[in-house]
């Protein structure tokens, strides 16, 4: 296990690598000046100079590229253009918002996903069969920003059982922040667990079809073993494999997904950020908030991987004789 | 004759005939609308944000602009981003695939390796950085989407290669002599083609969606009507919750499009492989 952990985050590692020198190389390679990307009109020229020096942009492409990989191993990710402070610092207390948001709907996604999947794994049959594809399609489907005015417009603005927006009211007490914080995001946790549960049900239960008709599941009824003890004793954990395989792949998608919901709520995440940064033309802030969701998607992915392997023998032995 | 059969059973499928019957409107839209329909642009006689009524069935936009015209017009933004990207995303992902899964051994892990790094590179945030940098235009966009969607059809593509490769056809024909490309692009890729082309109508759907997403964050073409730009346009000047059919009809087209695309590929699965109970 130990090897294949090493291995796993070897991996990781480079993919990270991977991601940072891609925006490395588009920064440098688009067409024009390459410093446009990271001078503002409103600096002054000892501003460009500065940052020119601290870039490298007037040494050869390696250079810049080693100097690029120092300043990131010493978490400086440049200045924003429109707040006049470095990019890390503007986007530390917003990621905590977005891990939050993420975190919170992939935990419900789950807890709901699961059990409907294998549920709807035991009803197997032409009507369960159709509901679940149709449902699979609508999913997929779904443009977000619509799905969250939907909620915003029929649960904020007509029933008023919702905030509108944001993560909690300016004036609350903090004996109550923790629910307010929980009020305000019912909404757009909702929209990403709709978004996301299709695809959880669907891989829990095409596995968990594909599990029952395994010998050991019939050696189990055999012995006595009674249809709750079969199903959640003995073949969720292998059909769980596939479950959180997807999970991990899932993961680039909710960060997307996360964009476009904490735009509309205005959730004081990275994404809405992202959205500021759109608006206001801050290229280091956009490059420094990718860098950070790349960082936070690879290690996520990085431990499902390493649940995918615990839950998988067959996966730690193959690492230990292929050494 | 294998082809024949295909369609054959395709057209019993009424999920996926729906899906082709939708696409086929939006390609109509798109071909045939501005024909009827005048370019939106510039300011209307027509009240704002009229509320949809005789006069204008889907009502009015801030500037007093018809929003049946610009979803007309935005019909051919969708059209060309969707068939752009997909192209994109086979020239590099269809040879990739195939040799990854032809040439098993240093090359084809290498490959594979690729692949899986860009499957976890989130794809969004890197899209708007590019966008943002080289300026907003439908080219770059399409270019773009099409870049980061080539992952999947590399990976099954690679799968259906590693399983025909070992097959006795294919054995026989590199005894045959004949040359190794000709069996990558021929009698490989015709017999991996079903599952690809899966892949490809959700590639496509997805670029809908990405397309839509970036316009609505403000990426998009400022010189082209777009289903994500509208909204974006309501967004931006704080319409959105006053004139509800800005937000609305616009994304009733997007998901109208990528349901068509969806169900498409339902279809074309569930012909391939056939439930067996």
């Amino acid at each position: 296990m130990f090897q294949y952990i090493v291995m796993r985050v070897m991996k990781g590692g480079l993919t990270f690598l991977a991601a940072v020198s891609i925006t490395f190389l588009i920064v440098r390679l688009m067409p024009g000046d390459p410093t446009t990307a990271f001078i503002s009109d409103s600096m002054t020229p000892q501003d460009v100079q500065a940052l020119n020096t601290s870039l490298g942009l007037d040494k050869p492409l390696p250079e810049q590229y080693a100097l690029f990989l120092r300043n990131l191993a010493h978490f400086e990710l440049g200045q924003s253009f429109f707040y006049k402070q470095p990019v890390g610092d503007i986007i530390a207390p917003r990621l905590g918002w977005t891990l939050l948001l993420i975190g919170t709907s992939l935990l419900i996604t789950l807890l709901i996903g699961i059990p409907l999947g294998v549920h709807s794994a035991r009803h197997k049959g032409k009507g369960v069969d159709q509901a679940v594809s149709t449902m699979i399609v609508l999913g997929i489907s779904i443009f977000i920003p619509l799905l969250a005015f939907v909620l915003v417009y029929v649960f904020s603005l007509e029933l008023g059982l919702t905030p509108v927006g944001g993560a909690f009211a300016p004036d609350v007490e903090d004996s109550e922040l923790i629910s307010d914080v929980a009020r305000h995001m019912i909404l757009p946790t909702v929209t990403l667990v709709v978004v996301n549960l299709a695809q959880i049900v669907l891989y829990t239960r095409s596995s968990m079809l594909d599990v029952l008709k395994e010998d050991y599941i019939r050696t189990a009824r055999a012995k006595g073993v009674d249809d709750r003890g079969v199903i959640w004793g003995h073949a969720l954990r292998n059909a769980m494999i596939p479950t959180v395989t997807v999970t991990g792949l899932m993961l680039g998608k909710m960060v997307a997904g996360a964009v476009l919901t904490e735009t509309v709520f205005s959730w004081p995440g990275v994404g809405s950020m992202i959205y500021e940064a759109v608006q206001k033309q801050d290229f280091p802030l956009l490059q420094g908030a990718f860098i950070v969701l790349a960082f936070s998607v690879i290690l996520m992915t990085l431990v499902t991987d390493l649940v995918v392997a615990w839950l998988d023998p067959r996966i730690k032995l193959h690492a230990e004789s292929t050494r | 004759m294998r082809e024949k059969n295909f369609v054959e059973s395709f057209t019993k499928h009424r999920l996926g005939m729906i899906g082709l019957a939708g696409i086929v409107i939006v390609i109509a839209l798109g071909a045939f609308g501005p024909l009827i329909v005048t370019y939106p642009v510039g300011y209307n006689e027509a009240t704002p944000l009229a509320a949809p009524d005789r006069e204008h069935w889907l009502g009015t936009d801030g500037l007093g602009l018809g929003l049946i015209a610009e979803i007309v017009w935005g019909a051919r933004t969708s059209l060309f981003i969707s068939f752009t990207a997909v192209a994109v995303a086979t020239c590099i992902g269809v040879p990739l695939g195939l040799v990854s899964g032809y040439f098993k051994g240093r090359i084809g892990g290498l490959i594979d390796s690729v692949i899986e790094i860009a499957m976890t590179i989130p794809a969004l945030p890197l899209m708007i950085l590019i966008s943002a940098i080289s300026g907003p235009s439908m080219g770059t966009v399409a270019v773009v989407i099409g870049l980061f969607s080539w992952p999947t059809l590399s990976r099954i593509v690679r799968n259906s290669t590693l399983k025909l490769a070992s097959m006795p056809f294919i054995e026989a024909a590199i005894v045959l002599g004949i040359p190794t490309r000709t069996i990558m692009f021929k009698h490989i890729l015709l017999n991996a083609a079903g599952p690809a082309l899966v892949d490809l109508t959700i590639i496509m759907a997805t670029a809908v969606l990405t397309e839509a997403g970036l316009s609505y964050l403000g990426l998009g073409d400022p010189n082209a009507w777009s289903w994500g730009g509208i909204l974006q346009n309501a967004f931006r000047a704080g319409q959105h919750f006053h004139a509800w059919w800005l937000i609305v009809f616009p994304s009733l087209a997007i998901m109208f499009f990528v349901v068509s695309f969806n169900l498409l590929g339902l279809g074309i699965n569930e012909t391939l492989n056939p439930k067996r109970d």
